[in-house]
């Protein structure tokens, strides 16, 4: 899953049979078998729910924000969250929040900006 | 054929770092040889996540159970119940007439803090940890008013409080809901003690054709989760649960109403609250308030999680869903201690396992079983 380096799209796939929306390049339909085509998704999206962690993950450096993002007729992809000030003052992106995807971070994961919480 | 649980057994759970596998193993497998009186089996599942290759053979060796079939399963934090899963299936077909389900763990050894899904999934490869996927769940329920912080919470104190009575549990307490909203934050919302701790431990249960004085199997379902996404309401978790939930209750010719008690899957509260929802023994909406009022608390009307749950007895993955087993086996013979749920005739254990990216779960298990 990747939105690239100019960020913005994420290449996924689409279910000919059952309309599933995915963003990996899989073979088939997870939901039903069925065949897909290439389809692309983003640059916008909603925040389903987002948190912060807070322990320690090997590789991270906590906190740090994540997010569920549905994008807009795409599938929901887990992203983290563009900072928003001192590591003291972080909290989550507001569920329902509109979201656009940036160039992927240095780690090669999703990341999104809020644009209208 | 239908199928009993003959005997059950138990290591303690907790951090056992100086302590291997074997002699975690040995003590959940003596107690329910014991308990099952027998000196032997025909067969063997085991349930393990974390072991490395051969780890079931490695440790049923040291206690002389060889030459034999071993099968090990891995299914997340569902591995021990499926091991029970298959093992009742081998049992019921008559494939064998007495097999042992041993689920085992020891994590001490293999993780300094929280677990992370596999690195080739997003999730993985995010950070985002066990306890991080959960948060997403409860931060949900707390946006659309589906609980409150003092409602996450009061499943910890419950929890902590039940564990009170189980020589077994990992760690207990009589917490406060400030205290538990006062500890450490983990992943928004959820704090430390609302979070299962690390464990190592190992769990068993004999099991072979219906006998008097043994428990009863009345059913067991295992399901894996479909993609979870915008098509489904709900949070992660749940739908997967309600659908084996439902096949279970018809198999075993039953409605939630009917349980007396449940052994769930709450490694972390919001999971004791989702999944209350998701089995209907509550209301969508109403795991939160079944918690806070004592409804689901040992003395009230459907008690969850008397053993004190994986919030407290500890979740050593692959043993966790044979020591929900036990936990019912023991309530419905009225061995239970302490923490004995009055006259309990039908109980369930329900054990969810995730991790992989996409999928609602990546298996979840629920047996229902009928006192003797
Ligand atoms: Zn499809």
């Amino acid at each position: 899953m990747s939105a690239g380096a100019d960020g913005g799209i994420v290449d996924g796939r689409r279910c000919r049979s059952c309309a599933e929306v995915s963003a990996f390049p899989w073979p088939a339909c997870p939901a039903c078998g069925g065949a897909v085509e290439p389809a692309s998704f983003g640059p916008f999206g909603k925040v389903w729910s987002a948190t912060v962690v807070r322990i320690p993950v090997p590789g991270r450096t906590p906190p740090y924000r994540l997010a569920y993002v549905d994008l807009d007729d795409g599938p929901r992809v887990l992203a983290h969250v563009q900072a928003d000030g001192a590591a003291e003052r972080v909290v989550a992106a507001s569920i329902g929040s509109r979201v656009r995807l940036l160039p992927d971070t240095d780690e090669g994961d999703l990341l999104v900006e809020v644009v209208e919480s | 054929m239908k199928v009993a649980v003959h005997g059950v057994g138990t290591s303690h759970f907790g951090r056992q770092p100086e302590r291997d596998l074997v002699s975690l193993a040995w003590a959940a497998v003596r107690e329910a040889f014991a308990d099952a009186d027998v000196t032997a089996v025909d067969a063997v599942w085991v349930g393990t996540v974390f072991g490395p290759a051969g780890v079931a053979q490695r440790v049923l060796r040291a206690m002389g159970i060889t030459g034999i079939p071993v099968i090990t399963v891995e299914n997340a934090c569902a591995s021990g119940t499926t091991a029970f899963a298959e093992a009742h299936e081998a049992v019921r077909t008559g494939r064998y007439g007495r097999v042992l389900a041993l689920g085992l763990e020891q994590m001490s050894t293999a993780f300094a803090g929280a677990i992370t899904p596999e690195a080739t999934d997003p999730e993985g490869r995010s950070g985002l940890a066990l306890p991080a996927l959960y948060a997403m769940a409860a931060a949900r329920y707390l946006h659309d008013g589906a609980v409150t912080p003092a409602q996450l919470a009061a499943v910890s104190v419950k929890n902590h409080a039940h564990a009170l009575h189980n020589p077994r549990a990992q760690y207990s307490g009589s917490f406060t809901v400030e205290a538990v909203l006062g500890s450490r934050m983990i992943a928004d919302p959820l704090t430390l003690l609302q979070c299962c701790p690390t464990s190592d431990g190992a769990a068993a249960a004999v099991l072979g054709p219906a006998r008097p004085g043994a428990v009863g199997v009345r059913s067991v379902v295992l399901r894996s989760g479909a993609p979870w996404n915008h098509r489904s309401p709900h949070v992660w978790g749940h739908d997967v649960v309600r659908d084996t939930a439902a096949d279970a209750y018809a198999a075993a010719g039953i409605e939630p109403a009917d349980l007396d008690v449940a052994e769930v899957h709450d490694a972390f509260t919001i999971g004791e609250i989702v999944t209350t929802e998701a089995l209907g023994l509550v209301g969508p909406g109403e795991g939160g308030k079944a918690a806070e009022s004592g409804r689901t608390a040992l003395g009230g009307e459907q008690p969850v999680n008397p053993s004190g749950g994986l919030l407290s007895r500890g979740h050593p993955l692959g043993a966790t869903g044979l020591a929900q087993l036990a936990e019912i086996v023991w309530q419905l013979r009225g061995d239970a201690g302490r923490r004995q749920v009055d006259g309990a005739r039908l109980g369930l254990v329900e054990t969810m396992g995730g991790g992989v990216s996409v999928l609602d779960g990546n298996a979840c298990v629920i047996a229902v079983l009928e006192a003797p």
